[in-house]
């Protein structure tokens, strides 16, 4: 073991060499077995110092560096790629942190500083002195991603992936694709309607023969990782054959006895067992609903398409990495929240769009005409006591649009607003001016005083204290009052649990890093795109399905992914399987294999992120974390404590 | 608790508001006001008022009485909500809630209303002097009794009930306990406001403004005293003759000023005239002209032969005492000064 070691001692400008004497520490080092030059410098990072080191190690043939300077977390990968650079491989750098850990922590004490600073550099020698060179561990991944959700976001990312050449399996628990969109009207600011987005997005899925719509299909089952994800699909019939004679149809619809409500209107309306949407729905042949079905009968005395023949269908898919596109929930209130449940005159948001929508010319409501509307904000969003703590982003927006085309849709309509202060940024400012200038009223209270809703003979009265007219207490008497709810994640989100997504403080799903690596979660291979990450509008929400369709074709494209190859190894004469290791290891990369007669944990690498729960766990020291040996480990903290 | 009415965002159009719906509440136009107060701040919680349609709140109010219209707030709101004339327009409406005969209502709502009752009042003279068949000392006299008389009937049936309304709606209902005192020691301030027109120094913009408006009430009440009690088209003192003179020139001279203003619509408060306002700067106008050249045709002796002016003097005259004066825009000479008083005897 001869090896020649570069020593690098960072003055930070002087956030370090303030209080730690670096001309000191260079001394103490210098003499150290292997060090074959040890130097000082103003800033390790900069241009001049980096191509320095690149010089030293080629000419001198160094066999590793220790940098000692700030952080790794701020550097590590810099001074990698002075490694590569000069050829020496990576994994001979070690770094040493006397700044956070040394000048920064300890400004009070020069001399004990500069003594740790010591220690650490020795630590570091120590340890790259024991330090091998590492390639990339080479798997391969599957040229094939799943996209679960046909919504806008699934949709618009099957495309692009599609495009790309990337074969894509869209899966759909609905029958109907466009998922929330589909039941919107028209919308801000393009004025289309939600049914043409969906028109425009399925037209061009099913024009690309790369892509696999499945509908009425949930995912039971997950298993393999990064590059190979088995995924096994239950396919649910429509019990319909794919033509089906229009005025038929609409006589088997007729004739069906079973009524249940219509969660496409959000129960507003009820329909039959046997349905479809809206006429424009796609794909563009009806379903009978076989959870609600009584089988009596009716519907195939008529329609020749019914076909109670169909199986439900399970297929099994293989992908190398799986794009999240699940959506949201609406926010449902509590019994009396705001007066819900209490009056049949109080809606949500979602049922005054779809409301607005199936109106033509008066706005009617349970034999009501509608006029005077009033809409309380923030319901299920914002809450500082509650579990929605976050903004919903759309509300707002969607709100005052849907009043103004109530407004200009319905004769004789005022709009009442109870907010907690409006939030249409971007564009969607116009709107709210429009709205201004059209003469709705806005009125506002902090959350601690919000609107009051009595309902008394059939009377609703909502009442503020307006912080806007100095706190007046104000009321309205409104024929029909809107909750404007918020996005909450879906109920059934029991997907998250098969490939163990985590989810934020808000139960939506997360990512790794809210700004730089927003669409990529824990789980390799999985990427989350729309509002199931979050409240998001169209906008934000198709920014994110292409930036997710980008990031998943990326684990696929090359066939093969090189992983980080600092991962746990089992010593398999050493391992008797007791489990504890599995247990203990969060990205579930450890499984039980018999090996002979041996029952033994078996790491798998592509899994494995090298984070080392699993070693203080394992009672009989079988587990090693490459680079972080116990030879390794133990070679520092001897250096730590000969000083 | 209040009630929202949204019909009231409309009935101010009529007077003029433009678009203050769309204002967002920043609050902007109450702090550039140099006028606006912690204690009087304005012209926003106005806005938001008219907004929600409190009636009885503006009622009540005597904020658009403390703003002189300089015009930075619309300058600077973000929305363009005009907070300027939507004060401008509340004081047209008040004018019109405190006159208990609703023709101020009327005659600022309508144009056909106020052209109907200016030829209807045009008439009339002409169909006076017909009856007395063009006797021109005989129109003159009456003309001088009909100053007199006007003068005393329009102030105690028409100004004094609406002063005694603005009272009840500003003190009186919202229940307000003024001591006796207050309303004695008040006057100095009606008087100050009521000549001064003080209050306007306060404004950020040029005095240029003020001054003008001073010379013109000055002017305006000069020549209601020569002509009236000092009966300067038959007197024979060269001093009231003189002073007939000065005070004429003066209303149309700076009359000239404030319509050109109105074309030129540079200043905030010049840009948006209502036909109120047109009509009392040209009548105005018109009057301090048609006396003074009435006054020179008497002293060249040529008004025998030249009826026709002092017809003409005589309609505006009439126009002016019977339309403009007690319904029109002349009355906030009155308001504003008790506006002031009010204030004072509130806060004393």
């Amino acid at each position: 073991m001869n090896k020649k070691l570069g020593v690098y001692i960072c003055h930070c400008g002087g956030n370090i060499s303030d209080y730690i004497d670096v001309e000191k520490v260079k001394a103490a080092v210098a003499g150290e077995d292997g060090v074959y030059l040890a130097k000082t410098t103003m800033f390790a990072c900069s241009d001049a110092t980096q191509k320095e080191m690149v010089e030293d190690i080629r000419s001198n043939n160094l066999d590793g560096i220790v940098v000692a300077s700030c952080s790794p977390k701020l550097h590590l990968l810099t001074f990698r790629a002075v490694s590569e650079r000069a050829l020496l491989n990576k994994y001979n750098y070690v770094h040493a942190n006397i700044r956070e850990q040394g000048s920064w922590a300890h400004s009070d004490d020069k001399a004990g500083a500069t003594e740790k600073a010591v220690s650490l550099v020795k630590a570091a020698i120590a340890k790259v002195r024991l330090a091998r060179s590492l390639d990339p561990i080479i798997i391969p991944s599957k040229k094939a991603v799943a996209i679960i959700g046909a919504g806008v976001a699934g949709m618009r990312a099957a495309i692009e992936l599609a495009d790309m050449g990337c074969p894509v399996t869209l899966v759909e628990r609905e029958y109907f694709v466009g998922g929330r969109v589909a039941q919107w009207d028209v919308m801000f600011t393009t004025n289309q309607t939600g049914k043409e987005l969906v028109t425009r997005l399925y037209n061009e899925v099913i024009a690309r023969d790369n892509i696999t719509l499945l509908t009425g299909a949930e995912v039971v089952a997950n298993s393999g990782s990064i590059g190979d994800f088995t995924l096994k699909i239950k396919v649910t019939p429509r019990y319909m054959k794919e033509k089906c004679d229009q005025n038929n149809l609409l006589k088997a619809i007729e004739a069906c006895p079973v009524v249940v409500p219509d969660d496409f209107n959000f129960n507003i309306t009820s329909r039959k067992a046997i349905y479809h949407n809206f006429p424009g729905e796609f794909p563009q042949y009806p379903v009978i609903d076989i959870k609600n079905c009584t089988r009596c009968g009716e519907c195939e005395k008529i329609c020749s398409s019914v076909d109670f023949s169909q199986q439900e269908q399970t297929v099994e898919v293989h992908v190398g990495s799986v794009v999240m596109a699940t959506g949201f929930d609406p926010y449902t209130p509590a019994e009396g929240e705001f007066g819900y449940k209490l009056s049949d005159f109080v809606v949500t948001l979602p049922q005054f769009k779809r409301l607005t929508d199936i109106n033509k010319d008066n706005l009617v409501y349970n034999g009501r005409e509608i006029r005077n509307i009033a809409y309380i904000y923030c319901v299920g969003s914002r809450q500082s006591e509650g579990d929605n703590k976050y903004c919903s982003r759309y509300c707002c927006t969607s709100a005052i649009h849907a009043s103004l085309e109530a407004r200009n849709k319905f004769r004789n309509v005022n709009n009442f607003h109870f907010t907690r202060g409006i939030r249409t940024y971007g564009k969607q400012e116009l709107l709210y001016a429009e709205s201004l200038r059209k003469g709705d009223v806005y009125l506002q209270a902090y959350e601690e005083n919000p609107p009051l809703v009595e309902v008394k003979d059939g009377q609703i009265t909502v009442t503020i204290n307006d912080i806007m007219t100095g706190g007046r207490e104000i009321s309205v008497i409104p024929d029909l009052l809107v909750l404007v709810t918020g996005m909450v994640p879906r109920a059934d989100n029991s997907i998250a649990s098969k490939f163990k997504l985590p989810k934020g403080r808000d139960s939506f799903f997360n990512e790794i890093h809210m700004k730089l690596r927003p669409v990529e979660t824990v789980i390799d291979g999985v990427t989350i795109s729309g509002a199931c990450q979050g409240p998001k509008n169209i906008t934000e929400s198709v920014n994110s399905a292409l930036s997710a369709a980008a990031k998943s074709y990326s684990f696929v494209n090359k066939g093969e992914l090189a992983l980080e190859p600092i991962i746990a190894g089992i010593d398999k004469d050493l391992c008797t399987w007791c489990g504890e290791c599995e247990k203990a290891c969060p990205f579930d990369a450890i499984k039980k294999e018999k090996q002979g007669e041996k029952e033994i944990a078996v790491i798998n690498n592509s899994v494995c992120k090298g984070c080392g729960m699993c070693l203080p766990v394992c009672p009989v020291n079988a587990i090693n974390l490459i680079a972080f040996s116990d030879r390794e480990i133990e070679s520092m903290i001897d250096a730590l404590v000969s000083v | 608790m209040a009630s929202i009415n949204t019909g009231f965002s409309k009935e101010l159009t009529k007077f003029g508001a433009f678009d203050f719906n769309a204002c967002y509440n920043c609050g902007t136009c109450t702090a550039v006001c140099s006028l606006s107060t912690g204690e009087d701040s304005f012209p926003r919680e106005m806005i938001r008022y008219s907004v929600l349609g409190l009636e009885d709140d503006i009622k009540a109010s005597l904020k658009p009485w403390l703003c002189y219209y300089c015009g930075e707030c619309t300058t600077h709101c973000p929305q363009e909500a005009d907070p300027g004339e939507l004060m401008m327009s509340l004081r047209r409406w008040l004018t019109s809630v405190y006159d208990w005969t609703g023709l101020s209502g009327l005659l600022y709502r309508s144009l056909t209303a106020s052209i109907i009752a200016m030829t209807l009042t045009a008439l009339a003279v002409i169909a006076y002097a017909v009856v007395t068949n063009f006797d021109l000392e005989k129109i003159m006299h009456t003309g001088h009794i009909f100053e007199m008389v006007v003068i005393g009937t329009v102030f105690t049936v028409i100004l004094l009930p609406n002063l005694l309304r603005m009272w009840n709606f500003i003190i009186l209902k919202p229940g307000i306990k003024v001591p006796f005192k207050n309303y004695v020691t008040g006057l100095r301030d009606l008087v100050v406001h009521m000549f001064t027109q003080k209050r306007t120094l306060g404004c950020d913009d040029s005095q240029v403004r003020w001054f003008e408006h001073l010379i013109l009430v000055f002017g305006y009440l000069g020549l209601l005293f020569t002509t009236v009690f000092l009966n300067w088209f038959s007197s024979e003192s060269t001093f009231v003759i003189v002073l007939g003179y000065v005070v004429s020139i003066i209303i149309f001279t700076v009359t000239v000023i404030f319509v050109s203003e109105r074309i030129r619509k540079r200043r905030e408060m010049s840009k948006k005239s209502q036909p109120s306002d047109w009509m009392f700067v040209v009548w105005l106008f018109m009057m301090g002209l048609s006396a003074f050249a009435v006054r020179l045709f008497i002293d060249l002796g040529i008004l025998q032969n030249n009826i026709w002016l002092y017809l003409a003097h005589m309609i505006i005259l009439v126009q002016w005492a019977l339309v403009i004066v007690p319904f029109g825009k002349w009355t906030h000479f009155l308001y504003r000064s008790f506006a002031m008083y009010f204030d004072a005897i509130k806060k004393n």
